[in-house]
């Protein structure tokens, strides 16, 4: 891969370790759950899964105020053992929302519990479900169902609103981007319509987390992704990704090894 | 079908019934007054200002800074926080505050005599704020001033507990530029909103508040009651001053959807309830029919028309009436 870039990424991803071994959300910030989640996935890191391992609520979440998203990447970011079995077991007993008026009674996943499911959370925790409890069929399915109830007409995914009042709301490439992540490999429909629009639309959103994201998902759906990294070198040279820690460790994931961490083998 | 309902339900917290849920809300807590009124003095003066601008090609600084100067700003040797409305991005509307409104208050406000100027906001709909900073425009804009940008979805935050129980949050995590910060300005556009009716500087400060705590979109504050949320937000926050971009608002159906509304005008004011007061009708609405507003009136600053000290152009000669959704015709002034 991209030998520079990796390396230049890596380095200011690791500006965002915290002296307690976890990781922050920008340099200098307290150590966080994301944060050190998508750190130990992108770098490998044994001192931010020591930290996750700390964090870990009793219930076996991982939560920063009220928001719980981050249990779903912290299960990828230790891989294995009791921690993950409580984190995959928090995420099937903490679902969203469903409306009575919702077409579908699938229950997904939102930011916070007793809030409505999303997209970007609901992807997560189905590439968690899928690596590391594929016998969760039934879970798995549900994320489906909804990925497939909020697609936007003419495809992709914005936060999760595929209209409001009656009137259809456009796809944004990341959300987009974190649907494929979740849905690689997939026969399904919905999977190859996802895989198209990004293909045609990644190149409109030229920023930092749509692009590392973009990178990760065409990675692992076997798509080209040179243009990709050209975008996302551009990007961090202007932005420098904001020093965000979640787009640095996406993007790392993207140009390095860590893939494997997030790949769904069949 | 589904999203229609969910979003009808969640719209019952917008305006006209919005009022009425919070009175309920009142009652149905036997608290009359939501807020702890030791640490909320009653609405001073307020010095509201409108000046008018075809475009943003003019002199925008320093029409900006006449604004500030006109209401009594003091931001000399303070740290000032600009915090400008970059919900999202779309390339065929107006959404957010204009970039180069911004930058020019970056330059009057140094000009003033700030000791520092950051730039600050955390977007609601889209994660990715590198790709809204450079597509809006606003990165360019603020490097031309060389100022600073700050994603309040990433920086550090704290633990503020809240002295209004309008939700039941009880507590907000805010992002330290917000809590640090010795001056801060709210910008937003001049727009409808489909569910709360309008959202001027006190609705822009969901911005504030951090995704990565309360969601893309910032879910957790409308499960906790839209109307409300916005109430304890601004309570919490507390911006300093007010400046509302409507040299181009936005009507119908904001405050993304909409269409665009040349009302060539900026409002600026030293009391955020009392300028989205004078902007709301400037829009052609009755601030007491805005749900939020008016009970943000009765403890966060002045919403009595009387009670404003009105600078600069007559709101009343500058008015145009902006379109709203069906739902919203009950906020009409006439």
């Amino acid at each position: 891969m991209s030998g520079p870039l990796v390396e230049r990424v890596r380095v200011a991803l690791a500006a965002s370790r915290a002296a307690d071994g976890g990781f922050g959300p920008v340099p200098g910030a307290p150590s966080e759950p994301e944060a050190s989640a998508m750190a130990a996935l992108a770098l490998d890191d044994d001192g931010a899964r020591a930290w996750l391992r700390r964090a870990q609520a009793a219930d076996g979440g991982f939560l920063l105020g009220l928001d719980d998203a981050a249990t779903a990447m912290a299960a990828l970011a230790l891989g294995n053992g009791s921690a993950v079995d409580r984190a995959l077991d928090y995420l099937l007993a903490h679902r969203a929302e469903v409306l009575a008026s919702d077409p579908h009674p699938n229950a997904v996943w939102g930011w916070a519990p007793h809030t409505y499911g999303w997209v970007d959370p609901t992807a997560r925790a189905v590439l968690a479900l899928r690596r590391l409890r594929p016998s969760a069929t039934s879970a798995i399915e549900d994320g489906l169902v909804v990925l497939s109830d909020r697609e936007c007409a003419g495809g992709g995914w914005n936060y999760g609103n595929a209209s409001v009042l009656d009137q259809a709301l456009v796809p944004y490439v990341h959300p987009s981007a974190m649907a494929m992540i979740a849905l690689h490999g997939r026969t399904e429909a919905i999977a190859a319509r996802g895989r198209a629009w990004l293909d045609a639309h990644w190149s409109d959103e030229l920023g930092g987390l749509s692009l590392a994201c973009t990178l990760v998902a065409r990675r692992l759906l076997g798509d080209p992704v040179d243009k990709v990294i050209d975008a996302l070198d551009a990007r961090f040279e202007a932005s420098g990704l904001l020093g965000d820690t979640v787009t640095l460790a996406w993007a790392t994931i993207g140009l390095g090894d860590g893939i494997d961490d997030v790949r769904v083998t069949p | 079908m589904s999203r229609r309902t969910f979003l009808v339900r969640a719209g019952e917290v917008g305006a006209g019934a919005g009022a009425l849920m919070l009175a309920g809300m009142s009652r149905n807590r036997r608290t009359y007054n939501p807020w702890d009124p030791s640490y909320y003095a009653p609405p001073k003066h307020a010095n509201v200002a409108v000046a008018k601008s075809a475009n943003y090609d003019g002199d925008l600084e320093s029409l900006v800074r006449e604004g500030l100067t006109t209401i009594g700003a003091d931001v000399k040797g303070k740290r000032v926080l600009l915090k400008p409305n970059m919900v999202e991005y779309d390339a065929g509307t107006v959404i957010n505050t204009d970039p180069r409104l911004v930058a020019a208050t970056v330059l009057a406000v140094r000009r003033l005599g700030a000791l520092d100027v950051t730039v600050g906001d955390g977007p609601g709909h889209r994660r990715d704020t590198d790709f809204v900073l450079a597509a809006s425009g606003l990165e360019s804009a603020l490097a031309a001033t060389d100022a600073k940008f700050v994603d309040l979805n990433t920086a550090p935050v704290r633990l503020v507990g809240l002295h209004t129980a309008y939700t039941n949050l009880g507590v907000l995590w805010l992002p330290e530029p917000v809590v640090s910060a010795d001056v801060i300005i709210s910008m937003p556009k001049l727009k409808t909103h489909h569910w709360a009716g309008v959202t001027l500087s006190l609705k822009n400060l969901f911005g504030c508040v951090p995704g990565r705590v309360y969601g893309w979109p910032k879910n957790v504050l409308h499960w906790a009651g839209l109307n409300e949320a916005i109430i304890d937000v601004a309570a919490a926050v507390r911006p300093h001053y007010a400046i509302v971009d409507g040299i181009v608002g936005m009507e119908g159906n904001g405050p993304i959807q909409g269409t665009a509304k040349a009302s060539g005008v900026l409002v600026f004011g030293d009391d955020p309830v009392a300028t989205d007061t004078v902007a709301a009708r400037i829009m052609g609405f009755n601030p007491e029919r805005i749900g939020y507003l008016a009970e943000a009136a009765r403890f966060l600053g002045e919403g009595h028309w009387d009670r404003i000290d009105h600078r600069g152009e007559d709101p009343e000669r500058v008015a145009s009436d902006f379109a709203v959704l069906p739902q919203f015709q009950s906020l009409r002034l006439t």
